[in-house]
């Protein structure tokens, strides 16, 4: 019995002394992050220490809104990233005190610590930040946009992509990619700083999101009715009856998305302009030459003409509707506020053409619902009457005989 | 139970009359007619399944995962074919329809006549029990008539907005518009009729059930021919020449 008792003391003791001491050696571990299980190694160069707190995935709060808040950064993915040689700082300049308090909002207008190649001087997106002001998604172009908080910010679309992996580029094997890759590093040797700057360069030459990620994150905003109302925009749902539509759901290679058509080879999305602009590329004058696509990956309609590419291209929208509608509901639009802009704009922008066509192709419409409805009805209510008789016919024969 | 019924009860029809006499069939379909018939179910059936996935949404599409894109190629070269052989054979029955005799005889059997609304009549009639027997009908009876020629406009309408469509470029944006629509709402009728007021007749009508073979053989027996064309019975039975092109011995193969 004694012997027992000792030995079990004796393991009980040995198993808690193991424990505290691998207490000890984790705590230890978890400060100096040699656990790599929960805690991402460093991999770009912190040389502000960020990572120290920011590697770990449960860093976070809830705010006073209730939002979530994630502050984990990996440091891998973020080393990899469009922005992953950019200090923390350099967008995040408010950052002084540890723990940190009221933090602005990072403005990509902001001279970042980064010099531009070209002209050694601090480099920004100011440029580009203007630019867009001035587009149709700027608060610049239109003073009298009431509702600011419902137009796109950078990050809206913008989401510090990954560089592409060293993959071929328009269809051509990845071996190209290494190939030229080595060929670079054949004068640079820094090895780090070349594959920089071939990721840099030739990650505008893929596109960056496939044709229904761009309808996704263009309809994101665009389909939302009451959004859309209050700016006096139609829903982007006319896109999904075209045909257009029908090719980007297949996933067919160069399928025309929404930036197919609005934002063309020679366009950049910062600069979109309303239709009516002389610059803008489905505007009337410049429609033949974005149906044709000349320039681009592929040809679209390499024989439009005019009359063909000046048509309208999504389908006849709340626009139209509204102005075809009956006096009670035009009456009402303009009672309230909101819808008025919708008014407005639609009085404005609706020609008389578009109004003659949208009529001819509702009548259409209604004449062919109206006949599916009675054939199709007249046609089941004979048939059944004939299966009935015709059973009918069937059994008093069949007695009959 | 039917089937067997009316096996039996056509055996005895055909039977009781003439027992001596080899039995007697009469044809319907000749071979070229069936041809076209053949080409046109074939093209009708690719059309309809090929035209109508451009309406599948999107989250059924993300069933087949990466196969989309060849799926949709091999969809719209099928359509395009299969429209190219649909507009090829009714050009060719518009041929047939001229310069043959046999077309020629169709052509003006199918001819709408005041007779066949008296006959309609008739026939609502007899399916609501006020008349006991149905009308006597000719080779072809109004059923056959409307169908006939919802199939010619809608054939029409089919291939002159789907070359429009396929030809996109030449035409106002408001043709192609138009075309679409058309399109769209032409077949939804098309195969809705196809379905209710063709299937019926051939597949679903108590004593076809579970199909018709005629579209195959082309020939019905004389039972069927007296009780659904009894006036053509008449004509054949009277006229020689008649007796000559629509009388058969009967089917090769064994019932």
């Amino acid at each position: 019995m004694h012997i027992m008792q000792r030995i079990v003391q004796k393991s009980i003791k040995m198993i808690l002394s193991l424990y505290s001491k691998s207490l000890v050696i984790a705590f230890i571990a978890v400060c100096s992050g040699a656990v790599t299980g929960f805690a991402q190694p460093e991999a770009a160069p912190d040389e502000e220490n960020c990572l120290i707190c920011h590697r770990y995935p449960n860093l976070g709060r809830y705010d006073e809104d209730g939002t979530r808040r994630i502050y984990y950064i990996n440091g891998v993915l973020f080393g990899n990233s469009v922005h992953g040689k950019v200090r923390c700082k350099g967008c995040h300049t408010d950052l002084d005190k540890i723990p940190h308090d009221e933090v602005k909002v990072v403005d990509c207008a902001t001279q970042c610590h980064i010099k531009e190649p070209s002209s050694n001087l601090d480099f920004s997106h100011k440029n580009m930040v203007k630019k867009y002001e001035n587009s149709v998604h700027g608060q610049a172009a239109d003073e009298k946009k009431k509702f600011p908080e419902d137009l796109p910010t950078c990050t809206y679309c913008h989401e510090n992509r990954s560089y592409n992996p060293y993959e071929g580029i328009w269809g051509k094997s990845a071996a190209l990619a290494l190939e030229t890759l080595a060929r670079c590093q054949a004068c640079h040797t820094e090895k780090d700083w070349t594959e920089e700057i071939y990721a840099h360069f030739t990650h505008r030459m893929r596109r960056q999101r496939e044709q229904d990620e761009i309808v996704r994150l263009c309809t994101s905003c665009h389909e939302n009715e009451q959004k859309m109302m209050r700016h006096g925009l139609e829903v982007v749902s006319t896109f999904k009856d075209t045909f257009h539509w029908t090719m980007v759901k297949y996933g067919v290679k160069n399928a025309p998305d929404c930036i197919s058509c609005h934002v063309p080879v020679g366009y950049t999305t910062h600069e979109i302009q309303h239709r009516t602009d002389p610059v803008s590329p489905i505007n009337t004058r410049n429609r033949v030459k974005t149906c044709s696509n000349q320039g681009g990956v592929q040809e679209c309609h390499p024989r439009a003409t005019a009359d063909f590419a000046e048509g309208r291209v999504h389908a006849y929208g709340s626009k139209v509707q509204l102005l075809t509608a009956r006096e009670a509901v035009i009456a009402e639009a303009e009672a309230e506020a909101e819808d008025s802009v919708m008014l407005v704009r639609a009085r404005k922008e609706v020609t008389d053409e578009e109004i003659f066509y949208y009529k001819v192709l509702s009548l259409i419409r209604l004449a062919y619902q109206v006949l599916i409805g009675s054939v199709i009805g007249f046609m089941v209510v004979h048939q059944l009457l004939d299966f009935r008789r015709t059973r009918k016919k069937m059994k008093t024969e069949g007695i009959h005989h | 139970m039917s089937q067997n019924e009316m096996a039996i009860k056509h055996k005895k029809m055909s039977g009781e009359k003439d027992q001596s006499d080899p039995p007697r069939y009469f044809v319907r379909l000749n071979f070229n007619e069936r041809a076209q018939h053949m080409i046109f179910v074939v093209s009708f059936i690719v059309l309809a399944i090929t035209g109508f996935m451009v309406w599948i949404p999107e989250t059924t599409l993300d069933l087949l995962g990466g196969a989309k894109e060849t799926v949709f190629t091999v969809r719209s070269v099928l359509h395009r074919m299969a429209g190219t052989a649909m507009i090829l054979v009714s050009a060719y029955h518009f041929y047939y329809l001229i310069f043959k005799p046999a077309g020629r005889r169709w052509f003006v059997d199918m001819m709408p006549r005041p007779k066949d609304i008296k006959e309609f009549i008739h026939n609502m009639l007899y399916y609501i029990e006020v008349k006991e027997h149905p009308p006597e009908f000719d080779r072809f009876s109004y059923k056959h008539k409307m169908e006939y020629l919802a199939l010619i406009v809608g054939t029409g309408l089919m291939s002159a907005s789907g070359l429009i469509l396929w030809a996109e470029s030449f035409w106002d944006k408001f043709i192609i518009d138009i075309a679409a629509l058309i399109h769209g709402m032409e077949a939804v009728l098309a195969c809705l009729a196809v379905m209710v007021w063709h299937m019926y007749e051939v597949h679903l009508r108590p004593h076809k059930f579970p199909v018709d073979n005629m579209w195959l053989t082309g020939i019905i027996d004389e039972a069927e021919m007296k009780e659904e064309h009894p006036l053509h019975y008449k004509k054949i039975m009277s006229d020689p020449k008649l007796r000559k092109i629509y009388l058969t011995k009967g089917p090769k193969q064994d019932e």
